[in-house]
Protein backbone atom coordinates (compact mmCIF):
# COMPACT_ATOMS: atom_id res chain seq x y z
CA UNK A 1 0.00 0.00 0.00
CA UNK A 2 1.38 3.69 -0.58
CA UNK A 3 1.74 5.52 2.11
CA UNK A 4 0.40 9.75 1.85
CA UNK A 5 3.48 12.05 1.57
CA UNK A 6 1.27 14.55 3.74
CA UNK A 7 1.61 14.02 6.68
CA UNK A 8 -1.16 12.06 7.93
CA UNK A 9 -2.33 14.09 10.89
CA UNK A 10 -5.71 12.51 11.68
CA UNK A 11 -4.40 9.36 13.00
CA UNK A 12 -3.02 11.36 15.82
CA UNK A 13 -5.82 13.25 16.64
CA UNK A 14 -7.55 10.17 17.87
CA UNK A 15 -4.71 8.91 20.36
CA UNK A 16 -3.88 12.35 21.46
CA UNK A 17 -6.04 12.85 24.54
CA UNK A 18 -5.19 9.44 25.71
CA UNK A 19 -1.43 10.18 25.93
CA UNK A 20 -1.82 13.43 26.94
CA UNK A 21 -3.95 11.67 30.43
CA UNK A 22 -1.27 9.13 30.73
CA UNK A 23 1.77 11.89 30.28
CA UNK A 24 -0.06 14.66 32.32
CA UNK A 25 -1.59 11.83 34.99
CA UNK A 26 0.94 8.94 35.48
CA UNK A 27 4.43 9.89 33.86
CA UNK A 28 4.07 13.05 35.36
CA UNK A 29 3.42 12.50 38.86
CA UNK A 30 6.21 10.20 38.72
CA UNK A 31 8.78 12.27 38.11
CA UNK A 32 7.10 14.91 40.31
CA UNK A 33 7.65 11.90 43.06
CA UNK A 34 10.82 11.57 42.48
CA UNK A 35 11.88 14.96 42.68
CA UNK A 36 9.37 15.41 46.41
CA UNK A 37 11.68 12.13 47.39
CA UNK A 38 14.88 14.33 47.57
CA UNK A 39 13.24 17.02 49.39
CA UNK A 40 11.42 17.54 53.16
CA UNK A 41 8.55 18.33 51.53
CA UNK A 42 5.48 18.45 54.63
CA UNK A 43 1.86 17.68 54.04
CA UNK A 44 1.06 21.34 55.77
CA UNK A 45 4.13 23.20 56.09
CA UNK A 46 4.71 24.84 52.36
CA UNK A 47 8.09 25.73 52.16
CA UNK A 48 10.61 22.69 52.01
CA UNK A 49 14.27 22.15 51.02
CA UNK A 50 16.90 20.07 48.66
CA UNK A 51 18.17 17.11 50.76
CA UNK A 52 19.49 14.97 48.23
CA UNK A 53 19.28 10.92 49.11
CA UNK A 54 18.50 11.51 52.82
CA UNK A 55 14.60 10.52 52.84
CA UNK A 56 16.14 7.21 51.44
CA UNK A 57 18.56 7.06 53.86
CA UNK A 58 16.26 7.70 56.66
CA UNK A 59 14.00 5.43 55.06
CA UNK A 60 16.27 2.32 54.59
CA UNK A 61 17.85 2.67 58.34
CA UNK A 62 14.25 2.58 59.58
CA UNK A 63 13.60 -0.72 61.14
CA UNK A 64 9.83 -0.28 60.35
CA UNK A 65 10.46 -0.12 56.88
CA UNK A 66 12.00 -3.37 56.89
CA UNK A 67 9.14 -4.80 58.84
CA UNK A 68 6.26 -3.55 56.67
CA UNK A 69 8.43 -4.35 53.54
CA UNK A 70 8.49 -8.47 54.92
CA UNK A 71 4.67 -8.13 55.86
CA UNK A 72 4.23 -6.97 52.21
CA UNK A 73 5.83 -9.94 50.83
CA UNK A 74 4.03 -12.35 53.15
CA UNK A 75 1.09 -10.59 52.59
CA UNK A 76 1.52 -10.85 48.30
CA UNK A 77 2.76 -14.37 48.33
CA UNK A 78 0.29 -15.82 50.88
CA UNK A 79 -2.67 -14.27 48.86
CA UNK A 80 -1.04 -14.92 45.21
CA UNK A 81 -0.79 -18.63 46.57
CA UNK A 82 -4.40 -18.50 47.79
CA UNK A 83 -6.10 -16.71 44.61
CA UNK A 84 -4.48 -18.77 42.60
CA UNK A 85 -5.50 -22.42 43.82
CA UNK A 86 -8.91 -21.37 44.72
CA UNK A 87 -9.50 -19.63 41.30
CA UNK A 88 -7.87 -22.39 39.46
CA UNK A 89 -9.34 -25.48 40.76
CA UNK A 90 -12.88 -23.59 40.80
CA UNK A 91 -11.97 -23.13 37.22
CA UNK A 92 -11.61 -26.31 36.18
CA UNK A 93 -14.36 -27.95 38.82
CA UNK A 94 -16.80 -25.68 36.32
CA UNK A 95 -15.36 -26.50 33.10
CA UNK A 96 -16.16 -30.01 34.14
CA UNK A 97 -19.14 -30.56 35.84
CA UNK A 98 -22.64 -30.28 33.15
CA UNK A 99 -24.93 -29.06 35.38
CA UNK A 100 -24.80 -25.49 36.84
CA UNK A 101 -21.95 -23.84 35.19
CA UNK A 102 -23.56 -20.78 34.49
CA UNK A 103 -24.91 -20.20 38.21
CA UNK A 104 -21.34 -21.55 40.17
CA UNK A 105 -19.77 -19.04 37.90
CA UNK A 106 -22.12 -15.76 38.42
CA UNK A 107 -22.52 -16.47 42.57
CA UNK A 108 -18.99 -17.21 42.57
CA UNK A 109 -18.24 -13.48 40.62
CA UNK A 110 -19.72 -11.49 43.26
CA UNK A 111 -16.76 -10.53 45.32
CA UNK A 112 -15.32 -9.12 42.37
CA UNK A 113 -17.79 -6.39 42.25
CA UNK A 114 -17.45 -5.03 45.86
CA UNK A 115 -16.31 -1.67 46.97
CA UNK A 116 -12.85 -1.96 48.97
CA UNK A 117 -15.37 -0.59 52.12
CA UNK A 118 -17.73 -2.96 51.98
CA UNK A 119 -15.27 -5.88 52.02
CA UNK A 120 -14.31 -4.51 55.14
CA UNK A 121 -17.56 -3.56 56.29
CA UNK A 122 -19.03 -6.70 55.79
CA UNK A 123 -16.04 -9.10 56.51
CA UNK A 124 -15.83 -7.03 60.17
CA UNK A 125 -19.56 -7.64 61.01
CA UNK A 126 -19.51 -11.43 59.68
CA UNK A 127 -16.24 -11.81 61.80
CA UNK A 128 -17.46 -9.49 65.04
CA UNK A 129 -16.18 -10.27 67.97
CA UNK A 130 -19.63 -10.18 69.97
CA UNK A 131 -21.81 -11.05 67.92
CA UNK A 132 -20.38 -11.82 64.21
CA UNK A 133 -21.85 -14.60 62.67
CA UNK A 134 -19.06 -16.69 61.91
CA UNK A 135 -17.62 -16.60 65.29
CA UNK A 136 -21.04 -17.62 66.87
CA UNK A 137 -21.26 -20.34 64.81
CA UNK A 138 -17.60 -21.73 65.66
CA UNK A 139 -18.49 -21.51 69.13
CA UNK A 140 -21.96 -23.37 68.51
CA UNK A 141 -20.51 -25.79 67.13
CA UNK A 142 -18.20 -26.30 69.70
CA UNK A 143 -14.99 -25.77 67.23
CA UNK A 144 -13.56 -22.58 69.73
CA UNK A 145 -14.37 -22.55 73.31
CA UNK A 146 -14.51 -19.13 73.47
CA UNK A 147 -15.52 -16.22 70.31
CA UNK A 148 -12.52 -15.43 68.19
CA UNK A 149 -11.31 -12.41 67.37
CA UNK A 150 -10.27 -12.64 63.57
CA UNK A 151 -9.41 -8.99 63.50
CA UNK A 152 -7.60 -8.22 66.61
CA UNK A 153 -6.04 -11.21 67.43
CA UNK A 154 -2.10 -10.67 66.42
CA UNK A 155 -1.83 -14.55 65.59
CA UNK A 156 -5.25 -14.68 63.86
CA UNK A 157 -5.40 -11.36 61.71
CA UNK A 158 -2.78 -11.44 59.25
CA UNK A 159 -4.55 -15.10 57.62
CA UNK A 160 -7.92 -13.68 57.71
CA UNK A 161 -6.51 -10.60 56.08
CA UNK A 162 -4.89 -13.07 53.43
CA UNK A 163 -8.54 -15.31 53.19
CA UNK A 164 -10.64 -12.01 52.71
CA UNK A 165 -8.01 -10.89 49.76
CA UNK A 166 -8.92 -14.79 48.67
CA UNK A 167 -12.02 -14.50 48.87
CA UNK A 168 -11.97 -11.23 46.90
CA UNK A 169 -9.45 -11.97 44.15
CA UNK A 170 -10.05 -15.59 43.36
CA UNK A 171 -12.77 -14.83 40.72
CA UNK A 172 -11.20 -12.51 38.58
CA UNK A 173 -8.24 -15.66 38.09
CA UNK A 174 -11.08 -18.36 38.33
CA UNK A 175 -13.01 -16.34 35.13
CA UNK A 176 -9.95 -15.73 33.21
CA UNK A 177 -8.89 -19.51 33.62
CA UNK A 178 -11.82 -20.51 32.68
CA UNK A 179 -11.77 -18.62 29.53
CA UNK A 180 -8.70 -19.61 28.73
CA UNK A 181 -9.63 -22.83 29.11
CA UNK A 182 -12.78 -23.00 27.04
CA UNK A 183 -9.94 -22.07 24.08
CA UNK A 184 -8.52 -25.52 24.08
CA UNK A 185 -9.48 -27.64 21.01
CA UNK A 186 -11.84 -30.58 22.57
CA UNK A 187 -10.10 -32.69 19.68
CA UNK A 188 -6.56 -32.56 20.98
CA UNK A 189 -8.20 -34.22 24.28
CA UNK A 190 -10.13 -36.69 22.35
CA UNK A 191 -6.74 -37.53 20.32
CA UNK A 192 -5.25 -38.27 23.73
CA UNK A 193 -7.71 -40.21 25.28
CA UNK A 194 -7.27 -42.62 22.41
CA UNK A 195 -3.45 -42.80 22.31
CA UNK A 196 -4.26 -43.76 26.27
CA UNK A 197 -2.77 -41.12 28.22
CA UNK A 198 -4.13 -40.37 31.66
CA UNK A 199 -6.06 -37.85 33.09
CA UNK A 200 -2.96 -36.02 34.47
CA UNK A 201 -0.96 -36.59 31.64
CA UNK A 202 -3.73 -34.62 29.55
CA UNK A 203 -3.47 -32.02 32.26
CA UNK A 204 0.41 -31.67 31.91
CA UNK A 205 0.58 -31.86 27.83
CA UNK A 206 -2.88 -30.04 26.80
CA UNK A 207 -4.27 -28.00 29.64
CA UNK A 208 -1.15 -26.43 30.90
CA UNK A 209 0.58 -25.49 27.60
CA UNK A 210 -2.58 -24.35 26.67
CA UNK A 211 -3.25 -21.53 29.49
CA UNK A 212 0.19 -20.82 30.99
CA UNK A 213 0.63 -17.86 29.36
CA UNK A 214 -2.67 -16.30 30.69
CA UNK A 215 -1.98 -17.45 34.03
CA UNK A 216 1.47 -15.75 33.78
CA UNK A 217 0.04 -12.46 33.23
CA UNK A 218 -2.82 -13.17 35.70
CA UNK A 219 -0.04 -13.85 38.20
CA UNK A 220 1.79 -10.70 37.07
CA UNK A 221 -1.16 -8.53 37.56
CA UNK A 222 -2.30 -9.96 41.03
CA UNK A 223 1.14 -9.32 41.97
CA UNK A 224 1.11 -5.44 41.30
CA UNK A 225 -2.23 -5.29 42.54
CA UNK A 226 -1.67 -7.47 45.62
CA UNK A 227 1.43 -5.86 46.38
CA UNK A 228 -0.21 -2.06 45.76
CA UNK A 229 -2.71 -2.80 47.68
CA UNK A 230 -4.15 -0.26 50.09
CA UNK A 231 -7.63 -0.13 50.90
CA UNK A 232 -8.57 -3.69 52.75
CA UNK A 233 -5.86 -3.89 54.67
CA UNK A 234 -6.88 0.01 55.91
CA UNK A 235 -9.98 -0.48 56.00
CA UNK A 236 -10.11 -3.74 58.04
CA UNK A 237 -6.96 -3.31 60.56
CA UNK A 238 -5.71 0.01 59.58
CA UNK A 239 -2.14 -2.12 59.57
CA UNK A 240 -2.83 -3.51 63.45
CA UNK A 241 -2.54 -4.36 65.80
CA UNK A 242 0.82 -3.35 66.67
CA UNK A 243 1.79 -2.75 63.43
CA UNK A 244 0.94 -6.79 62.93
CA UNK A 245 -0.34 -6.19 59.51
CA UNK A 246 1.51 -2.95 58.09
CA UNK A 247 2.41 -3.37 54.54
CA UNK A 248 4.34 -0.88 52.43
CA UNK A 249 1.74 0.96 51.40
CA UNK A 250 0.04 1.74 54.55
CA UNK A 251 3.58 2.64 55.77
CA UNK A 252 3.87 5.58 53.10
CA UNK A 253 0.57 6.30 53.78
CA UNK A 254 0.84 6.59 57.63
CA UNK A 255 4.54 8.53 56.41
CA UNK A 256 2.68 11.05 54.52
CA UNK A 257 -0.67 11.50 56.20
CA UNK A 258 0.30 10.74 60.09
CA UNK A 259 3.71 11.61 60.40
CA UNK A 260 2.80 14.06 57.57
CA UNK A 261 6.42 13.56 55.93
CA UNK A 262 5.28 13.85 52.41
CA UNK A 263 8.87 14.08 51.01
CA UNK A 264 9.95 10.82 53.01
CA UNK A 265 6.44 9.20 51.69
CA UNK A 266 7.68 9.80 48.03
CA UNK A 267 10.83 8.11 48.79
CA UNK A 268 9.16 4.83 50.49
CA UNK A 269 6.74 4.96 47.26
CA UNK A 270 9.45 5.00 44.62
CA UNK A 271 11.15 2.02 46.22
CA UNK A 272 8.30 0.33 46.27
CA UNK A 273 8.18 0.85 42.31
CA UNK A 274 11.15 0.14 42.09
CA UNK A 275 10.73 -3.08 43.70
CA UNK A 276 7.43 -3.81 41.47
CA UNK A 277 9.60 -3.29 38.27
CA UNK A 278 12.18 -5.61 38.95
CA UNK A 279 9.85 -8.17 39.86
CA UNK A 280 7.79 -7.13 36.49
CA UNK A 281 11.28 -7.92 34.80
CA UNK A 282 11.71 -11.18 35.87
CA UNK A 283 7.58 -12.24 35.17
CA UNK A 284 8.18 -10.65 31.88
CA UNK A 285 11.35 -12.16 30.94
CA UNK A 286 9.55 -15.54 31.62
CA UNK A 287 6.74 -15.02 29.95
CA UNK A 288 8.41 -13.80 26.77
CA UNK A 289 10.51 -17.14 26.96
CA UNK A 290 7.09 -19.26 26.99
CA UNK A 291 5.83 -16.98 24.44
CA UNK A 292 8.70 -17.68 21.91
CA UNK A 293 8.30 -21.60 23.04
CA UNK A 294 5.34 -21.37 21.37
CA UNK A 295 5.94 -20.18 18.06
CA UNK B 1 -19.09 -43.23 28.33
CA UNK B 2 -19.24 -42.60 31.99
CA UNK B 3 -17.08 -44.20 34.47
CA UNK B 4 -17.85 -44.93 38.14
CA UNK B 5 -14.97 -42.64 38.44
CA UNK B 6 -16.01 -40.02 36.80
CA UNK B 7 -19.43 -39.60 38.58
CA UNK B 8 -17.37 -39.79 42.07
CA UNK B 9 -15.55 -36.99 40.63
CA UNK B 10 -18.01 -35.08 39.36
CA UNK B 11 -19.87 -35.31 42.50
CA UNK B 12 -16.75 -33.85 44.21
CA UNK B 13 -16.66 -31.11 42.06
CA UNK B 14 -19.82 -30.29 42.89
CA UNK B 15 -19.69 -30.03 46.64
CA UNK B 16 -16.22 -28.11 46.18
CA UNK B 17 -17.85 -25.39 44.28
CA UNK B 18 -21.19 -25.19 46.34
CA UNK B 19 -19.25 -24.44 49.34
CA UNK B 20 -16.75 -21.92 47.09
CA UNK B 21 -20.15 -20.69 45.90
CA UNK B 22 -21.70 -20.20 49.35
CA UNK B 23 -18.70 -18.32 50.86
CA UNK B 24 -18.16 -16.03 47.62
CA UNK B 25 -22.06 -15.23 48.20
CA UNK B 26 -22.70 -15.04 51.62
CA UNK B 27 -21.73 -11.64 52.59
CA UNK B 28 -24.12 -9.95 50.14
CA UNK B 29 -26.65 -12.07 51.30
CA UNK B 30 -25.50 -10.95 55.55
CA UNK B 31 -25.22 -7.48 54.58
CA UNK B 32 -28.75 -7.63 52.59
CA UNK B 33 -30.04 -9.98 55.68
CA UNK B 34 -28.57 -7.61 58.24
CA UNK B 35 -29.63 -4.39 56.68
CA UNK B 36 -33.69 -4.98 57.52
CA UNK B 37 -32.80 -5.94 60.89
CA UNK B 38 -33.87 -3.96 63.84
CA UNK B 39 -31.16 -3.65 66.38
CA UNK B 40 -32.14 -6.50 68.87
CA UNK B 41 -32.18 -8.45 66.00
CA UNK B 42 -28.23 -7.58 65.12
CA UNK B 43 -26.87 -8.49 68.35
CA UNK B 44 -28.85 -11.44 69.31
CA UNK B 45 -27.72 -14.14 70.96
CA UNK B 46 -27.54 -17.11 69.43
CA UNK B 47 -27.27 -15.25 66.31
CA UNK B 48 -30.78 -14.54 63.99
CA UNK B 49 -30.16 -15.54 60.29
CA UNK B 50 -33.51 -14.27 59.58
CA UNK B 51 -34.60 -10.76 60.72
CA UNK B 52 -37.72 -11.10 63.56
CA UNK B 53 -39.01 -7.68 62.95
CA UNK B 54 -38.45 -6.76 59.40
CA UNK B 55 -37.69 -2.78 59.41
CA UNK B 56 -36.52 -0.01 56.61
CA UNK B 57 -35.73 2.18 59.29
CA UNK B 58 -31.98 1.51 58.52
CA UNK B 59 -32.17 2.87 55.18
CA UNK B 60 -34.20 5.76 56.21
CA UNK B 61 -31.82 6.72 59.20
CA UNK B 62 -29.00 6.08 56.51
CA UNK B 63 -30.97 8.61 54.01
CA UNK B 64 -33.06 11.19 56.17
CA UNK B 65 -30.56 11.60 58.85
CA UNK B 66 -26.96 10.80 57.86
CA UNK B 67 -27.15 12.60 54.74
CA UNK B 68 -26.17 9.51 52.50
CA UNK B 69 -28.23 10.30 49.75
CA UNK B 70 -26.34 13.34 49.20
CA UNK B 71 -23.25 10.78 48.96
CA UNK B 72 -25.21 8.69 46.70
CA UNK B 73 -25.72 11.63 43.97
CA UNK B 74 -21.87 12.84 44.44
CA UNK B 75 -20.72 9.22 43.83
CA UNK B 76 -22.92 8.79 40.69
CA UNK B 77 -22.06 12.48 39.43
CA UNK B 78 -18.09 11.85 39.39
CA UNK B 79 -18.76 7.62 38.44
CA UNK B 80 -20.34 8.91 35.26
CA UNK B 81 -18.40 12.06 34.59
CA UNK B 82 -15.01 9.67 34.75
CA UNK B 83 -16.85 7.02 32.55
CA UNK B 84 -18.31 9.23 30.01
CA UNK B 85 -15.11 11.05 29.69
CA UNK B 86 -12.65 8.11 29.69
CA UNK B 87 -14.96 5.65 27.40
CA UNK B 88 -15.11 8.74 24.79
CA UNK B 89 -11.03 8.92 24.54
CA UNK B 90 -10.35 5.33 25.14
CA UNK B 91 -12.33 4.59 22.20
CA UNK B 92 -10.68 6.76 19.91
CA UNK B 93 -7.32 5.86 21.52
CA UNK B 94 -7.85 1.74 21.23
CA UNK B 95 -9.00 2.53 17.79
CA UNK B 96 -6.36 4.27 16.86
CA UNK B 97 -3.86 1.94 18.18
CA UNK B 98 -5.47 -0.93 16.36
CA UNK B 99 -5.94 0.74 12.61
CA UNK B 100 -3.09 3.35 12.62
CA UNK B 101 -0.48 2.03 14.47
CA UNK B 102 -0.33 -1.35 14.33
CA UNK B 103 3.51 -1.43 15.18
CA UNK B 104 3.97 1.80 17.31
CA UNK B 105 0.51 0.13 19.04
CA UNK B 106 2.11 -2.57 20.61
CA UNK B 107 4.63 -0.14 22.59
CA UNK B 108 1.66 1.84 23.42
CA UNK B 109 -0.36 -1.44 25.34
CA UNK B 110 3.05 -1.76 27.08
CA UNK B 111 3.14 1.55 28.59
CA UNK B 112 -0.28 1.33 29.27
CA UNK B 113 0.31 -1.89 31.16
CA UNK B 114 3.28 -0.38 32.72
CA UNK B 115 1.17 2.00 34.32
CA UNK B 116 -0.97 -0.41 36.21
CA UNK B 117 2.00 -0.85 37.89
CA UNK B 118 2.58 2.24 39.42
CA UNK B 119 1.47 2.16 43.24
CA UNK B 120 -2.29 4.61 43.73
CA UNK B 121 -0.15 5.56 46.95
CA UNK B 122 2.87 7.02 44.87
CA UNK B 123 0.68 8.79 42.75
CA UNK B 124 -1.99 10.03 45.78
CA UNK B 125 0.88 12.57 46.99
CA UNK B 126 1.57 14.57 43.35
CA UNK B 127 -1.90 14.01 42.95
CA UNK B 128 -2.88 16.20 46.09
CA UNK B 129 -0.20 18.52 45.60
CA UNK B 130 -1.35 19.78 42.23
CA UNK B 131 -4.90 19.78 42.81
CA UNK B 132 -3.57 21.84 45.90
CA UNK B 133 -1.89 23.98 43.46
CA UNK B 134 -4.71 24.15 40.80
CA UNK B 135 -7.33 25.03 43.28
CA UNK B 136 -9.24 21.54 43.28
CA UNK B 137 -8.86 19.79 46.08
CA UNK B 138 -12.02 18.90 47.82
CA UNK B 139 -13.95 19.31 44.24
CA UNK B 140 -15.92 16.55 42.20
CA UNK B 141 -13.79 17.80 38.97
CA UNK B 142 -10.26 17.11 40.70
CA UNK B 143 -11.51 13.95 41.63
CA UNK B 144 -12.58 13.27 38.50
CA UNK B 145 -9.70 13.97 36.75
CA UNK B 146 -7.43 11.55 39.08
CA UNK B 147 -9.60 9.13 38.48
CA UNK B 148 -9.26 9.31 34.03
CA UNK B 149 -5.64 8.06 35.21
CA UNK B 150 -6.70 4.51 36.46
CA UNK B 151 -10.06 4.51 33.85
CA UNK B 152 -8.32 5.05 30.93
CA UNK B 153 -5.50 3.08 30.49
CA UNK B 154 -8.19 0.20 31.60
CA UNK B 155 -10.36 0.97 29.12
CA UNK B 156 -8.13 1.58 26.54
CA UNK B 157 -6.12 -1.76 27.03
CA UNK B 158 -9.96 -3.80 27.15
CA UNK B 159 -11.32 -1.94 24.19
CA UNK B 160 -8.49 -2.85 21.77
CA UNK B 161 -9.68 -6.18 22.33
CA UNK B 162 -12.94 -5.54 20.98
CA UNK B 163 -11.39 -2.89 18.21
CA UNK B 164 -9.38 -5.69 17.08
CA UNK B 165 -12.38 -8.14 16.21
CA UNK B 166 -13.51 -5.32 13.45
CA UNK B 167 -13.23 -6.48 9.96
CA UNK B 168 -10.81 -3.75 8.01
CA UNK B 169 -12.92 -4.62 4.95
CA UNK B 170 -15.65 -3.12 5.54
CA UNK B 171 -13.64 0.23 7.12
CA UNK B 172 -12.29 0.29 3.35
CA UNK B 173 -15.54 -0.11 1.98
CA UNK B 174 -16.37 3.02 3.79
CA UNK B 175 -13.28 4.94 2.84
CA UNK B 176 -14.04 3.84 -1.22
CA UNK B 177 -17.71 5.86 -0.74
CA UNK B 178 -15.79 9.08 0.37
CA UNK B 179 -16.02 8.67 4.21
CA UNK B 180 -12.66 10.29 6.08
CA UNK B 181 -11.45 8.33 8.89
CA UNK B 182 -13.73 10.32 12.05
CA UNK B 183 -17.20 9.53 9.73
CA UNK B 184 -16.00 6.11 9.22
CA UNK B 185 -15.24 5.69 12.96
CA UNK B 186 -18.31 7.26 14.20
CA UNK B 187 -21.06 5.30 11.64
CA UNK B 188 -19.04 2.25 10.79
CA UNK B 189 -16.96 1.11 13.61
CA UNK B 190 -18.54 2.43 16.83
CA UNK B 191 -21.96 0.38 16.15
CA UNK B 192 -20.29 -2.71 15.42
CA UNK B 193 -18.34 -2.43 18.98
CA UNK B 194 -20.81 -0.88 21.13
CA UNK B 195 -21.73 -4.21 22.74
CA UNK B 196 -17.92 -3.80 23.61
CA UNK B 197 -17.97 -0.60 24.76
CA UNK B 198 -21.24 -0.44 26.56
CA UNK B 199 -19.01 -3.59 28.86
CA UNK B 200 -15.96 -1.37 29.13
CA UNK B 201 -18.07 1.46 30.32
CA UNK B 202 -20.00 -0.12 32.69
CA UNK B 203 -16.40 -1.62 34.05
CA UNK B 204 -15.27 1.68 34.28
CA UNK B 205 -18.50 3.44 36.19
CA UNK B 206 -17.73 0.57 38.83
CA UNK B 207 -14.20 0.75 39.28
CA UNK B 208 -15.28 4.81 39.74
CA UNK B 209 -17.45 4.00 42.17
CA UNK B 210 -16.03 1.61 44.40
CA UNK B 211 -12.86 3.60 44.31
CA UNK B 212 -11.71 4.56 47.79
CA UNK B 213 -7.99 6.22 49.04
CA UNK B 214 -8.11 9.17 46.29
CA UNK B 215 -11.18 10.08 47.29
CA UNK B 216 -9.77 9.84 51.15
CA UNK B 217 -6.96 12.00 50.13
CA UNK B 218 -8.66 14.63 47.79
CA UNK B 219 -12.03 15.44 49.91
CA UNK B 220 -12.82 16.04 52.63
CA UNK B 221 -15.60 18.10 53.40
CA UNK B 222 -19.30 15.71 54.01
CA UNK B 223 -21.28 17.21 51.85
CA UNK B 224 -18.43 16.68 48.74
CA UNK B 225 -17.91 12.86 50.02
CA UNK B 226 -18.20 9.34 47.85
CA UNK B 227 -20.32 6.82 48.87
CA UNK B 228 -17.02 4.37 49.96
CA UNK B 229 -15.71 7.51 52.32
CA UNK B 230 -18.89 8.36 53.57
CA UNK B 231 -19.20 4.78 54.66
CA UNK B 232 -15.68 4.66 56.08
CA UNK B 233 -16.71 7.92 58.40
CA UNK B 234 -19.46 5.90 59.85
CA UNK B 235 -17.51 3.34 61.13
CA UNK B 236 -15.68 5.49 63.03
CA UNK B 237 -18.78 6.82 64.99
CA UNK B 238 -18.69 6.39 68.58
CA UNK B 239 -21.31 3.92 68.58
CA UNK B 240 -20.82 1.81 65.84
CA UNK B 241 -24.14 1.21 64.23
CA UNK B 242 -23.92 -1.75 62.17
CA UNK B 243 -28.03 -1.78 61.12
CA UNK B 244 -26.99 1.64 59.47
CA UNK B 245 -23.56 0.40 58.45
CA UNK B 246 -25.14 -2.43 56.40
CA UNK B 247 -28.07 -0.26 55.04
CA UNK B 248 -25.26 1.86 53.80
CA UNK B 249 -23.28 -1.11 52.63
CA UNK B 250 -26.58 -2.28 50.74
CA UNK B 251 -26.85 0.80 48.73
CA UNK B 252 -23.13 0.74 47.61
CA UNK B 253 -22.91 -2.76 46.63
CA UNK B 254 -26.20 -3.87 45.12
CA UNK B 255 -25.73 -1.55 41.97
CA UNK B 256 -22.05 -2.90 41.24
CA UNK B 257 -22.94 -6.43 41.82
CA UNK B 258 -25.94 -5.84 39.31
CA UNK B 259 -24.08 -4.16 36.86
CA UNK B 260 -21.39 -6.35 37.18
CA UNK B 261 -23.83 -9.42 36.05
CA UNK B 262 -24.83 -7.36 32.98
CA UNK B 263 -20.79 -8.00 31.59
CA UNK B 264 -19.62 -11.09 33.83
CA UNK B 265 -19.85 -12.69 29.95
CA UNK B 266 -17.81 -9.53 28.16
CA UNK B 267 -15.22 -9.00 30.76
CA UNK B 268 -13.99 -12.44 31.11
CA UNK B 269 -10.74 -12.20 29.19
CA UNK B 270 -10.69 -8.65 28.77
CA UNK B 271 -7.82 -8.11 30.77
CA UNK B 272 -5.57 -10.73 29.56
CA UNK B 273 -6.63 -10.88 25.76
CA UNK B 274 -5.36 -7.21 24.89
CA UNK B 275 -1.68 -8.24 26.08
CA UNK B 276 -2.02 -12.09 24.42
CA UNK B 277 -3.06 -11.37 21.10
Amino acid sequence: MKRKVKFDYARWIFVLPALVIVGALLIYPIFSSLYYSMTTKHLIRASYDFIGVDNYKAVLSDSNFYKAFFTSILWTVGSLFGQLFIGFTAALAINRVNMGKGVYRTLMIIPWAFPSIVIALSWKWILNGVSGFVPNLLVQLGICSELPQFLSDSGLVFLTLIFINVWFGAPMIMVNVLSALQTIPQEQYEAAQIDGASKVQQFWYITVPHIKIVVGLLVVLRTIWVFNNFDIIYLLTGGGPANATTTMPIYAYNMGWNTKLLGRSSAVTMLLLAFLLMICVVYFTIIGKWEKEDK
Amino acid sequence: MTTRRDKIGNVFCHIYLIILAVVAFFPLVWVLLCSVKTSGDLTANPTRILPKHFTLENFLHVINELGFAENIANSLLIAISTTCIAIVISSMAAYGIVRFFPKLGSIMSKVLVTTYMFPPILLAIPYSMVMAKAGLVNTRIGLVIVYLSFSVPYAVWMLVGFFKTVPIGIEEAARVDGANKLQTFVQIVLPLVMPGIVATAIYTFINAWNEFLYSLILINSTEKMTVSVALKSLQGAEILNWGDMMAASALVVVPSVVFFMFIQNKIAGGMTEGAVK
